[in-house]
């Protein structure tokens, strides 16, 4: 993780976050993390902090994220020792530090959490293998954290997101506020959390909508650096 | 709200899916006879009953095969294509 450009410069060969559109204002604080400039902080640690509880919302696009897909899909994670999920429509941690969700039978995606590395260690691989396609992602991805994030829930999906009806593994692909997005359910530092990926045309969107029912809420807003600790 | 079952991610609402069509056997373009192919190309039977229907998943990009009573609008059952070739082929054995 790197921090390189001072608050509210624009660093002209970084990638800019999907979201970042609808992020603008004086109190943002920006960063260049993963060679994308990305939002980490909107207030005070203390107002952040608060928000978390309630109902946090992160912008953590600049994670690295790998696709790949194709009937030799699963073989070529096992050979490079990325721990894969056994069936379709559920997600596991390989070392600890990368997500990888199974999207379908041959349909992996691979994010890095802070700190890991297995993207990068595939993305260096450029042996073309037969049966295996990389597929690149351009996602907006937020974590959605606190007591009410299932009342925003209610008011943006048709699905029972509750942990007895989405598994502690479950992957759901579905409609979020309107446009089609993956879902899970995992634990960020001890944590319970949300996860959303949706394409990154609609990140500014998402993020919008996310917010301003956040901010009805009683929530709000956090920063990427409230989650680099 | 209406629900449609997708094979792959159980029952979701009508909103993520997006109708493909009716599901209808080609004749086989190599022998059929014209008139046969130009009626497949063409003709549509807008007849009410039960009928096999695309339709897809959006959220997840699955097409799958429904059984549809369109007069009704009740599915009697949704497959993937794929799955479905030995069940059909055991039927009609």
């Amino acid at each position: 993780m790197q921090a390189l450009t001072p608050n509210n410069a624009v660093k002209l060969d970084a990638k800019i976050s999907p979201a970042a559109p609808a992020q603008s204002g004086a109190s943002v604080q920006w960063a260049v993390v993963n060679d994308m400039q990305i939002a980490t902080a909107f207030a005070s640690a203390e107002v952040e902090q608060a928000r978390k509880k309630v109902l946090g919302v992160t912008d953590v696009s600049c994670f690295p994220r790998y696709g790949f897909k194709g009937p030799q899909a699963a073989q070529w994670a096992a050979d490079h020792e990325l721990a894969i999920p056994s069936s379709p429509n559920s997600w596991t941690l390989s070392d600890q530090k990368s997500l990888v969700l199974r999207l379908g039978g041959s349909e992996f995606v691979l994010e890095d959490q802070m700190g890991g590395v297995a993207c990068e260690k595939l993305s260096s691989i450029s042996a073309r293998v037969a049966g295996v396609y990389k597929v690149p992602r351009a996602d907006a991805a937020f974590i959605l954290s606190g007591s009410a994030v299932l009342n925003l829930f209610a008011e943006l999906c048709s699905l029972d997101l509750r942990p007895s009806a989405l598994l502690a593994n479950d992957v759901i692909m579905t409609q979020v506020a309107g446009i089609s997005a993956i879902v899970i359910r995992q634990t960020h530092n001890g944590e319970p959390v949300y996860r959303i990926w949706c394409d990154g045309t609609y990140g500014a969107y998402m993020w919008e909508t996310l917010i301003e029912i956040a901010v009805e809420l009683g929530g709000g807003a956090v920063g990427l650096a409230s989650y680099q600790h | 709200m209406k629900l449609l079952t997708c094979p792959m991610n159980g029952s979701r609402p009508l909103s993520e899916f997006i109708f493909g069509g009716e599901y209808r056997d080609a004749p086989d373009q190599k022998t059929c006879s014209d008139s046969e192919w130009a009626a497949y190309v063409h003709n549509r039977s807008g007849a009410p009953g039960d009928k096999k229907e695309w339709w897809y998943h959006s959220p997840s990009g699955t097409w799958f095969i429904a059984e549809r009573n369109t007069l009704s609008d009740k599915v009697s059952r949704t497959y993937l294509l794929s799955a479905n070739t030995n069940s059909t082929q055991e039927q009609a054995k």
